[in-house]
């Protein structure tokens, strides 16, 4: 069969072939499934915020009893802390393995819109709704751990809750979102790439908070001699300095005793120090900072003051959203490689 | 203007070549078939032609000068892959959904007019559709983009002989009202006389022929006459296929212009199967047009 038919006039081809906000509605038609889970979660945690926000007692003492049986509380905070897990593994995790698994990709990467456009607005739409909701939660977490940062039980420096603010919370939702999309692109295997995702954020989560914000707090800090050594232990710290204090609301990094002409006294000899300074203030001194000055000792503390907590939550935010930056490029190259394989 | 150009094209996975030193060239206008042996590079040569694969040597171009898979490209190629993959989970209304906003020239009322008319119902998941039905759902999409090509690989290998001939009718028909260039690879031989016009053969990642499918019909013949006086015709023709049967020869043969049959043999016309049948069976023969001089100067040789 000969086909005669008029080669037609082509028309004008645009650069930018698609808007964003069609894009931004194919997201939605694709991924409505994912996101209306990861929608039911927050709006599950989100309850369970306000429930036992309401329910708590509102004097100290009733707190601190509550805080006791801290059951409820920590359930309530490990759920929200893998809130971006759940993300990276549901919705990250799929994006690309789903497309490349289906052989749906063939359909898609072969559209006016383009692969690179694609999966960049796709990821942008994502990422919108992941730090919106994790933020949102952060910040009803941090309404809801308030009351008891009031009598002194508990303080957003400590690192479980340290990652779980509205600032951080977002970035490792958007970190954990691109990563498991990265982790989808390279393996192209949905439940494997789910996998490893989960093993992945879990990990490095925990990870951050056993050991990689103390890290982080551990930068710069500021130095005293001007604590007063009592019930003050040595060497690493890490603990919140609770309100009442000197340095009410901060983060202690380290103490340490240092003898004549400044010298860093050991464990042992330190600890000698701040034994006789307790047997002095037991009978009767009330000035432990210049006894010590006078038997050419000092106490010393280094600490995070209270004005620098969102400075280091900026920081942490800011490493998270660069290294989401850097796996989102790794991304687009992998499925510009696609194409090579 | 070539609707497909390659030069030296080459695709490697790994150690082993799909495609290598692939050079053609198709005009636009034509309803191009392409047909090969299983792991002839028909799929790899067409996931160049999309942009879905990037070549290891060589080019390929689209629509004249267009790099295949740049965005003025795919604006103007549609592709309907093998087992048409599609968003299973979506219903076809969806799907319509996605194909409008992925694409800035989408025809949404000519896809709804050609989905009613194939009577598959717009609020069906895809998933839940007949192979046939899924096939023509993807064909639709495509064919809504107004594409200056369309490029189908093996559109037609899991469905039925009616689902066949009304996906082929669909094309077609798309054909005659858009003027569309296609490009589609197939295994089923007797559709490809019914609708293509240029056939392009493929074999062990290389192009073995190419040209229209009238003018490679009115090149080859099939001389039957004494087995030996036979190499008497083989010094006048270029044999692509010989036979034989006690003292009786068959041998199909490229006339090269030269119509007169050597004295005491008949010659019949070749029908297109006989034709594909014979050169897949002799890898080693070629009839190829140059790809660069196709407007008029084709070269055209056999070599045997």
């Amino acid at each position: 069969m000969t086909v005669l038919a008029p080669v037609p006039v082509l028309p004008q081809v645009h650069e930018h072939p698609v808007p964003w906000r069609p894009m931004a509605r194919v997201t939605w038609l694709q991924h409505r499934g994912g996101l209306m889970g990861v929608l039911a979660l927050f709006c599950a945690c989100a309850l369970a915020i306000v429930l036992e926000r309401f329910t708590a007692p509102s004097h100290a003492s009733s707190l601190l009893i509550r805080f006791a049986s801290p059951d409820a509380f920590t359930l309530l905070v490990s759920v929200i802390q893998l809130f971006p897990v759940v993300i990276g593994v549901f919705v990250g995790a799929p994006l690309i393995s789903r497309e490349l698994e289906s052989g749906a990709f063939r359909f898609t990467w072969t559209q006016g819109v383009g692969r690179t456009r694609f999966v960049i607005t796709t990821l942008v739409v994502l990422a919108g709704f992941t730090v919106t909701s994790a933020c949102v939660l952060g910040a009803l977490l941090g309404w809801y751990i308030h009351s008891f940062e009031v009598v002194g039980v508990q303080s957003q420096w400590q690192s479980g809750l340290f990652n779980a603010t509205p600032v951080t919370l977002a970035a490792w939702a958007l970190f954990a979102l691109v990563l498991g999309t990265f982790l989808g692109a390279l393996i192209g295997r949905t439940v494997t790439a789910m996998a490893a995702t989960a093993v992945g954020g879990v990990a490095l989560v925990a990870a951050s908070n056993l050991d990689l914000v103390h890290r982080l707090l551990g930068v710069a800090p500021l130095v005293t001699s001007r604590i007063p050594p009592m019930s003050m232990a040595i060497g690493t710290l890490n603990s919140t300095s609770y309100a009442g204090g000197t340095l009410s609301g901060g983060w202690l990094v380290r103490g340490w005793v240092t003898g004549t002409g400044g010298r860093e006294l050991n464990r042992l000899a330190a600890y000698n120090v701040m034994d006789h300074v307790q047997t002095a203030v037991i009978h009767g001194l009330t000035d432990p900072t210049r006894w010590l000055s006078l038997h050419h000792d000092a106490f010393w503390m280094s600490y995070q003051p209270a004005s620098r907590f969102w400075i280091f939550q900026g920081v942490e935010a800011v490493v998270l959203i660069g290294l989401a930056v850097l796996f989102s490029f790794a991304t687009v190259r992998c499925i510009r490689g696609r194409a090579r394989a | 203007m070539n609707v497909v150009e390659t030069s030296g094209l080459g695709k490697r996975y790994h150690s082993t070549w799909a495609l290598r030193d692939c050079t053609l060239a198709i005009p636009a206008g034509h309803v191009v078939a392409l047909v090969g042996p299983n792991g002839a590079g028909k799929t790899t040569l067409l996931h160049c032609a999309v942009g879905l694969l990037t070549a290891t040597t060589g080019k390929v171009t689209v629509l004249g000068d267009l790099e295949a898979g740049s965005l003025d490209a795919l604006e103007r190629v549609a592709f309907v892959a093998q087992d048409a993959p599609l968003y299973r989970h979506l219903s076809v209304q969806a799907m319509l959904g996605v194909a409008r906003n992925l694409n800035r020239r989408f025809d949404e009322e000519q896809a709804e007019r050609r989905l009613h008319t194939l009577d598959i119902p717009p609020d069906r998941k895809v998933g839940k559709l007949s192979g046939g039905q899924q096939a023509q759902l993807a064909l639709t999409l495509a064919l809504a983009r107004h594409p200056d090509l369309l490029v189908l690989d093996e559109p037609v290998a899991r469905l039925d002989p009616l689902a066949r001939h009304d996906f082929m009718a669909l094309v077609v028909t798309a054909v005659a009202e858009d003027g569309l260039s296609v490009l589609f690879s197939s295994h089923v031989i007797s559709e490809l006389e019914r609708v293509a016009d240029y056939l392009i053969l493929l074999t062990h990642g290389q192009v073995q022929m190419a040209g229209e499918i009238d003018e490679l019909l009115a090149g080859h013949t099939v001389l039957s006459g004494p087995a030996e006086e036979s190499g008497a015709v083989t010094e006048r023709f270029p044999v692509v296929q010989s036979q034989l049967a006690g003292r009786h020869a068959q041998l199909l043969v490229r006339t090269n212009g030269r119509s007169d049959p050597p004295a005491g043999w008949e010659s019949d016309d070749v029908s297109l199967e006989e034709l594909v049948l014979a050169y897949l069976r002799e890898p080693s023969a070629s009839t190829l047009p140059g790809p660069l001089n196709f407007m008029g100067n084709c070269t055209t040789e056999v070599v045997l």
